[in-house]
């Protein structure tokens, strides 16, 4: 026979707060507040008991929490939340396998269906305290609600601290002094419910529902229901984790590249052969391994779509090896993969032929092997005047029309120099006579400029550069054309690129 | 020497080799948001950098011309007039190329013209108007070529740099398309005057462009100039022209990419640098001084005409006058009581008719005295104010209604031949209608193009600086309005009311780079032109075309245009203007004067009201909330102690409560004699009869004209010369010249030196701040007019006070709880009652209440408001909410909402209280459905789902919904509770001994901190028995800041002021109180 259906709630507020404050004990007597956003736009996230008897509220800035003095400013930091979320999820688990996850700004609420397992965990009130215990115990502080009903849980966690276990039927006169806030509603009908003077749940559940479907339709259905603690809930819980992870220690540490790939091949037919179970390829490989003199190796390859090939990921690691070998023998090697949706490629009858996705990757790969990571790409000019401003993006193949042929007029050329190559100048009236790029001494024989921009000077991204265009020649009557940059923020003279 | 150099244009004069260059090409912050610079700034750094003359071009109109004119004579700098047109024939200015990501906007070309004569100024004047009232609303605007044609005589052209056409036709079509530009541009403006502009900003593009523009110049054997395209005058003050950048392209700095500027070399530079910079084309820069040379005009060369008024054949303007000002005075002296004073008037009239003959301002006069003529053949109150009130001649023409005769007025105050400047005469007519009407009337009778409004220059100040500085440098929203609110505008600034410490308040961290420039930038924002708006009542009428002296555009508001200088700027070029200025008060007096014969059976001729000893007791009273002049705080304050008896009172009372008696320190040696604690003197026996009026203290400029006459035997001139050099500390020569004579005058009349002296002293000290007696004659009769209407005309004079808002010192929430105390009915909004504005009804005792109108809805609209009216008294009252919402479908749901929340719909027989009606709202106008039709029927005999409304609640509704309640003050509610914790109440204060400690608490309607009292705080705190006045030291304000500026209710303890039945509590203690949650909103002043 199945269970009557029973659900606890946990809410944890001022969840950032409260995820920092876990780790530091020597912070809990004391006003904190976290800040989220980039100076100087910082505002207060959350925040502690003691800061709030200081008069902090969320939304204040960083000036107006230090004007109340004696306050522990910290920054919010979303990985210390996600592992804390996962702390609290660990623990959640050894209660019920099915859990749900509830979104609430600034907080973390699970819900648990608990049904059956009075047998486990004894009674309502019990259960709630076992398991307001196990959460204590990992430095947090919940509120816990248990209801029959999903969402008089949820809300009766929400705005009531401590523990609550709602008997079965109760869950109105439970939910009657609730802020309506509670629901979701539009400003313009927490606006009509203010004028009416409905303030809780119990006011709104007293309203006739007929006459409120003629005045809000079927959304006021939910309303009532949600504040009389009878609205249905279809449970979703959260599914376990796909983990994609393979992990390999050494007897012997291992110093040879292809030894490692041997291995390394198992790992990934592995991986692919659990993701094909699921339909899914891997979209990521992160690489692993620790090192000897305790170091460490950490490097990603992402092809540009999910692959299932296993060839094609093995080269993949290859070259990504090959490009950064690592620098002591390996001790363990950890591959974990992301999954993603298997790919497939429509071509057109008409469209141009691409390159194979797989083999372009392995190009790029190649690539980037040789020239770095952040070299490879599309780049894309930025609306700037600052000469060469621009940024690589993650190339790819976009059908578009062919631009109109350039008329068959020459064209000079400008060959950037990256990074641009230091000099040492001598000016003349002004204008570049001799410069040296280290080996080599230049003679300037004509110079146009200088062609002068400046700007971002409300940030310290400002620059401020005087570029000249000049002929030169050396001693051994060998002649360039380039282009010489003055940094004047950095006092530099720079040979920035060559017309050819 | 090349082709183009070989023109006779390019013959070099001898000068300075450091003023070889003129900066003929540059744009003022009047370039709106295009420039970051003053004209005044322009010509200051002219100054520095030695250049003799300069040209100011701005986009499309010649705003910033006059500053820049008068800015240039002062400090000897040339001062060249030009604009930048828009060409729309020449299709688009140049944009960057479209593999750039830009996001330019897209705008026509634009070239330079420069004004050589006269005539090329009116052909430029012209040519701007033509564009721009070819919009149907404001806007830029583009002159086509058929314009540029038309009005080409005179000017000058450049071919301007980037913006301009030929850059966008070499950039998109080549060299042949630039050719056929030029060519164009060669049949418009010939040969001789054009000018291919070069400009070097160190570009490449630009530089690539110049080739080419030297290779035209050379073929089309037209001359080369050399300009920098300025938009701002130094280095620095690039940022803030990014910035203007951003706010005028609606993006952050951070987003505007191409938009705002490559580097900072658009700033006015030195001749040496052009030089230098244009150092292989030396005949460019020389052309500057070749052009500089050939711009003859200047501004002191406007051409400027008054416009004649037609008379009958066979009079001239003088003699047409002279029979309008002798009827007048005829009629005005006809009365018995005036009839003495008809042969003084008579005599009066030909000395000013003389003069008026002299100066040639006959017409002037005649075509105010037509306004005045078309107010009254369509009944509307007019009355001059200022100084045109000393005159008879304006007496006699029904301008004002002040008698300078009886009152003994110096009409040399008025107009006098040492003037040197045109008359003013203000006209105050009731704000709305009639003033549009007038207004209408002038464009009417002098033409489009013959009339116009005087141009509004809006500046940034601090919270417009603030914000629109801040979202530019890409602040969020929430942070620019926390700071907007705190960046007060109170009258007094003290330590604290810094930009920085606002900054701070605001929780911005000041120390932040990206924060310090902010507050950098808005100190430097402040008070640059943002842009062009229309000034409250300033006309300007010109006798021949009034396009050709300013151009003309439309202005925001339908049916009006506005000449493109502000008031200052018409009055240092020597415009006249006639101000028709919208008073409120004249709208309630004409309002209450229709009303009075309607309710009360009387008629009220404000031109005769007698002197009542009543009025005069309320006046003493301080009883004065709602009158004219006389309610503010300080009025009130001073009122029982001046205790006027006499309409001459009112005026002293009107002129005495202002900056300048209280910083001259007029104001309490006369209110110490007039109380009788000081004896009256006088620094001379001669002055006697000068200052016996005014108890021996001089109050009034005429005064100071009077006793320069009686004690150095001045003419009226002469004193008027010797108040407006003391007054305007002009120039310390002419200062100590006239100084020099005054004391030789007094002298020889035998007055010694230490009364010499004290005479001098006292003239010198308040000439600054003296009040015309007239003007203040002229405010005390609406005064006075205000004061007897309110104390016999309640109803009436409330009625128009509430359809006039806003107005005066006090809100309609005041104005109402006063009446209510004055034993005055109000009754609340009603559906079935009100009409769209406040009306007087009949009670059934016989008394009169006034009934508060749909216009106190908020958000209900004026129409919707009528439509209800109509549709109710053609088709009866409304049965239900649905039959109201039926019959007037106008009225939204909102409407319906507010209605119901405020009570109007309570009168709706189905209705039991305003959450029936409120519940009722949500459904009206939706049928139920026939599934639910049953049970929606059966249900409307069940229970009320929603409870009534508390008493707070209530009291919230009315004043979110209106802004005021008909029913008890919120402090009465708690008056029981307060009394038990000793709070006394206003009136009780009344009963108090001086220095009592008394605690009392209220609702604060009105903060002051004025400029004179250094930095004290005046508040006005009402409760249901009357107004408390409450005194707070700087320091006490410093400490308690926000408490006093954020709570609407205040608990205040302190001790007890009383001085001749004026009240005040110092207070000691100050904190919030909890009343009610109603949004009561408090009058503070600035």
């Amino acid at each position: 026979m199945k269970p009557d259906p029973l659900y606890a709630a946990i809410h944890v507020s001022e969840f950032p707060a409260q995820s920092i404050l876990r780790l530091r004990p020597d912070l809990q007597s004391i006003a904190v507040v976290i800040l989220a956003g980039s100076p100087p736009q910082e505002r207060v996230c959350a925040l502690n008991a003691h800061a709030r008897k200081r008069g902090v509220v969320a939304g204040m800035t960083r000036l107006e929490v230090e004007e109340l003095g004696s306050i522990h400013i910290h920054s919010q930091s979303a990985e210390t939340e996600s592992a804390a979320r996962l702390v609290l999820l660990e623990t959640l688990s050894q209660f019920s396998p099915r859990i749900e996850e509830v979104f609430v700004s600034n907080a973390c609420s699970f819900i648990l269906d608990i049904a059956g397992s009075e047998r486990l965990f004894g009674p309502s009130d019990q259960f709630a305290q076992r398991l307001r215990d196990a959460i204590a115990s990992t430095g947090f502080r919940a509120s816990i609600a248990i209801s029959a009903n999903f969402h008089t849980s949820r809300i009766r966690s929400e705005f009531f601290r401590g523990i609550s276990v709602i008997p079965a039927a109760r869950e109105s006169i439970a939910l009657a002094s609730t802020p309506i806030s509670a629901l979701n509603l539009h400003p313009d009908q927490y606006e009509t419910f203010a004028l009416w003077g409905i303030a809780t749940l119990g006011e709104l559940a007293a309203l006739p529902e007929e006459q409120m479907i003629t005045r809000f339709g079927q959304p006021s259905r939910l309303w009532l229901a949600l504040a009389r603690g009878s609205a249905d809930h279809t449970f979703q819980p959260l599914e376990e984790k796909l983990e994609l992870k393979e992990h390999i220690e050494f007897e012997t540490h291992i110093e040879q590249l292809d030894a490692l790939l041997f291995i390394g091949a198992n790992m990934i037919g592995n991986l692919v052969a659990r993701a094909s179970c699921r339909a899914l390829s891997l979209a990521s490989i992160h690489i692993e391994m620790s090192l000897e003199r305790s170091l460490l190796y950490k490097r990603l390859i992402q092809p540009a779509i999910p692959s299932e090939d296993r060839k094609f990921l093995l080269k993949l690691l290859q070259l990504e090896l090959a490009a950064h070998p690592p620098q002591a023998a390996v001790i363990s090697l950890t591959l974990t993969a992301d999954a993603g949706r298997q790919s497939k490629i429509q071509l057109g009858l008409f469209a141009p032929q691409a390159p194979e996705p797989s083999r372009l990757d392995v190009t790029l790969a190649r690539l980037k092997a040789m020239v770095g990571s952040d070299r490879v790409g599309s780049p894309a000019l930025l609306d700037s005047h600052c000469p060469g401003h621009f940024q690589m993006r993650d190339f790819s193949v976009v059908n578009q029309p062919r631009r109109t042929p350039q008329s068959n007029s020459t064209c000079t050329s400008l060959r950037r120099i990256r990074p641009p190559r230091l000099l040492y100048i001598q000016i003349d009236e002004g204008k570049p006579r001799i410069f040296r790029d280290g080996t080599t001494r230049f003679e300037v024989s004509v110079a146009y400029g200088p062609w002068w921009s400046s700007g971002c000077w409300w940030d310290v991204d400002r620059w401020d550069l005087e570029e000249w265009d000049v002929m030169a020649t050396t001693s051994a009557g060998d002649s360039i054309s380039c282009l010489l940059v003055h940094d004047h923020l950095n006092g530099k003279w720079l040979l920035d690129a060559y017309y050819d | 020497m090349t082709d183009h150099a070989s023109n006779s244009a390019f013959e070099i004069l001898p000068t300075h080799p450091q003023e070889n260059y003129i900066e003929l090409h540059a744009a003022s912050a009047f370039s709106f948001l295009e420039s970051s610079s003053a004209p005044e700034s322009y010509i200051e750094r002219a100054v520095e950098l030695n250049m003799p003359a300069m040209a100011l071009a701005d986009r499309n109109g010649l705003y910033g011309v006059a500053r820049f004119h008068i800015s240039g004579n002062l400090n000897e700098v040339k001062a060249h007039i030009g604009a930048e047109i828009a060409v729309s024939s020449f299709g688009e200015r140049l944009t960057p190329p479209a593999h750039l990501p830009n996001q330019c906007p897209h705008e026509p070309p634009r070239i330079v013209l420069l004004c050589k004569s006269q005539t090329g100024y009116q052909n430029l004047s012209q040519l701007i108007t033509r564009f721009k009232m070819r919009e149907a609303t404001k806007a830029e605007g583009a002159a086509t070529f058929e314009d540029l044609k038309e009005f080409s005589e005179g000017l000058i052209c450049l071919t301007g740099g980037e913006e301009g056409p030929l850059a966008s036709s070499l950039a998109n079509d080549g060299e042949s398309a630039a050719t056929r530009q030029l060519d164009r541009l060669i049949s418009i403006y010939g040969h001789n005057n054009i000018y291919i502009e070069l400009q070097r900003h160190r570009e490449r593009q630009q530089e690539s462009r110049n080739v080419s523009l030297l290779s035209l110049a050379t073929k089309l054997r037209l001359p080369i100039v050399a300009t920098n395209g300025v938009q701002c005058a130094t280095p620095q003050d690039r940022e803030l022209l990014d910035i203007f950048t951003s706010i005028r392209n609606h993006t952050t700095i951070h987003e505007a990419g191409r938009l705002v500027s490559r580097n900072c070399l658009r700033h006015l530079r030195s001749s040496r640098e052009m030089q230098e910079i244009f150092r292989d084309l030396p005949e460019a820069v020389a052309n500057t001084r070749i052009i500089s040379e050939r711009l003859e005009f200047t501004l002191n060369n406007l051409g400027y005409e008054f416009p004649c008024y037609p008379v009958p054949d066979g009079e001239t303007m003088d003699s047409f006058l002279a029979k309008r000002v002798d009827e007048g005075i005829r009629k005005r002296f006809s009365p018995a009581l005036k009839r003495p004073l008809l042969e003084r008037a008579l005599q009066q009239s030909q000395r000013e008719l003389a003069l008026i003959a002299q100066l040639g301002f006959a017409g002037y006069f005649l075509i105010v005295w037509d306004i005045i003529r078309y107010c009254q053949e369509n009944g509307f109150l007019v009355q001059g104010r200022g100084s045109a009130a000393n005159s008879v001649v304006c007496y006699a023409l029904e301008i004002t209604a002040v008698d300078p005769i009886g009152m003994e007025l110096l009409f040399e105050r008025f107009l006098s031949e040492s003037r040197g400047e045109w008359p003013d005469i203000d006209l105050d007519l009731p704000s709305g209608d009639h003033r549009e009407k007038v207004i209408q009337h002038i464009y009417e009778k002098y033409g489009a193009l013959g009339a116009a409004m005087t141009a509004n220059v809006i500046t940034y100040r601090g919270r417009s600086a603030a914000r629109e500085v801040g979202k530019a440098l890409g602040f969020d929203e929430q942070q620019l309005s926390k700071i907007s609110s705190l960046v007060g505008h109170w009258e007094w600034r003290g330590a604290n009311d810094t930009m920085d410490r606002h900054f701070d308040n605001a929780g911005f961290d000041v120390r932040h780079p990206r924060v310090a420039k902010y507050l950098e930038l808005c100190s430097k924002i402040a008070d640059l032109p943002r842009h062009l708006g229309q000034h409250s009542g300033g006309m300007v009428i010109c006798g021949g075309m009034l396009n050709r002296i300013v151009p003309i555009e439309r202005a925001s508001m339908p049916g009006r245009t506005v000449v493109q200088w502000d008031k200052e700027d018409c009055a240092d070029l020597g415009l006249i203007k006639v101000d028709l200025l919208g008073l409120g008060m004249m709208a309630v007096l004409k309002d209450s004067l229709e009303l009075i014969p309607k309710h009360y059976n009387h008629q009220v001729d404000l031109s005769a009201l007698p002197q009542d000893p009543l009025v005069y007791k309320t006046l003493r009273n301080a009883d004065t909330v709602g009158m004219f002049q006389v309610e503010s705080r300080a009025q009130m304050a001073s009122l029982p102690h001046n205790a006027p008896a006499c309409f001459y009172d009112v005026v002293v009372q009107v002129a005495i409560i202002r900056p300048g008696p209280i910083v001259g320190k007029m104001m309490h040696p006369y209110m110490r004699r007039r109380q009788g604690i000081e004896e009256v003197s006088y620094a001379h026996p001669l002055l006697e009869p000068v200052l016996k009026r005014t108890l021996g203290v001089p109050l009034f400029q005429e005064q100071l004209l009077r006793m320069a006459m009686v004690v150095a035997n001045f003419s009226g001139s002469e004193a008027e010369e010797l108040r407006r050099a003391v007054g305007m500390r002009r120039s310390m020569q002419r200062m100590r010249n006239l100084e020099g004579r005054l004391r030789a005058g007094m002298t020889s009349n035998g007055i010694g030196q230490t009364e010499q002296d004290t005479i001098v002293q006292a003239i010198s000290s308040f000439a600054m701040y003296g009040f015309p007696e007239s003007h203040a004659a002229s405010f005390a009769l609406i005064a006075y007019a205000s004061a007897y209407l309110k104390v016999y005309y309640l109803a009436a004079f409330l009625c128009g006070l509430l359809n006039n808002q806003p107005m005066g010192f006090y809100a309609p929430a005041v104005l109402i709880k006063d009446a209510q105390r004055h034993g005055l009915k109000v009754r609340p909004m009603c559906i079935h009652r009100s009409e769209s504005v406040c009306t007087i009804e009949h009670e059934a005792d016989g008394s009169l209440s006034v009934r508060i109108g749909l216009n106190y809805a908020k958000g209900v609209r004026q129409s919707t408001a009528e439509a209800l009216t109509a549709i109710r008294s053609s088709d009866g009252p409304f049965q239900t909410i649905d039959d109201l919402s039926l019959r007037v479908p106008e009225l939204s749901r909102k409407d319906l909402v507010m209605l119901a929340q405020i009570g109007a719909l309570n009168s709706i027989s189905q209705v039991q209280h305003r959450r029936d009606a409120l519940w009722q709202v949500e459904q009206a106008g939706r049928p139920v459905g026939p599934l639910l039709r049953a049970s929606s029927s059966a249900s409307t005999t069940d229970k009320l789902p929603l409870r009534k409304m508390t008493t707070d609640e209530r009291l919230s509704a009315d004043y979110s919904g209106t802004g005021l309640t008909c029913g008890p003050h919120p402090i009465a509610y708690h008056r029981v509770h307060l009394r038990s914790r000793g709070f006394r109440s206003a009136e009780d204060l009344a009963h108090c001994e001086n220095n009592t400690w008394v605690r009392i608490a209220g609702c604060v309607i009105a903060r002051q901190r004025p400029g004179t009292a250094k930095g004290f705080v005046f508040l006005s705190m009402e409760d249901e028995t009357g107004i408390a006045n409450i005194i707070i030291t700087p320091d006490l304000f410093e400490q308690d800041r926000v408490v006093i500026t954020r709570n609407r209710f205040l608990d205040i303890e302190g001790l007890l002021q009383l001085q001749r039945g004026v009240i005040h509590v110092k207070a000691k203690n100050i904190r919030p109180i909890d009343i009610t949650s109603a949004d009561m909103r408090s009058h503070d002043f600035h």
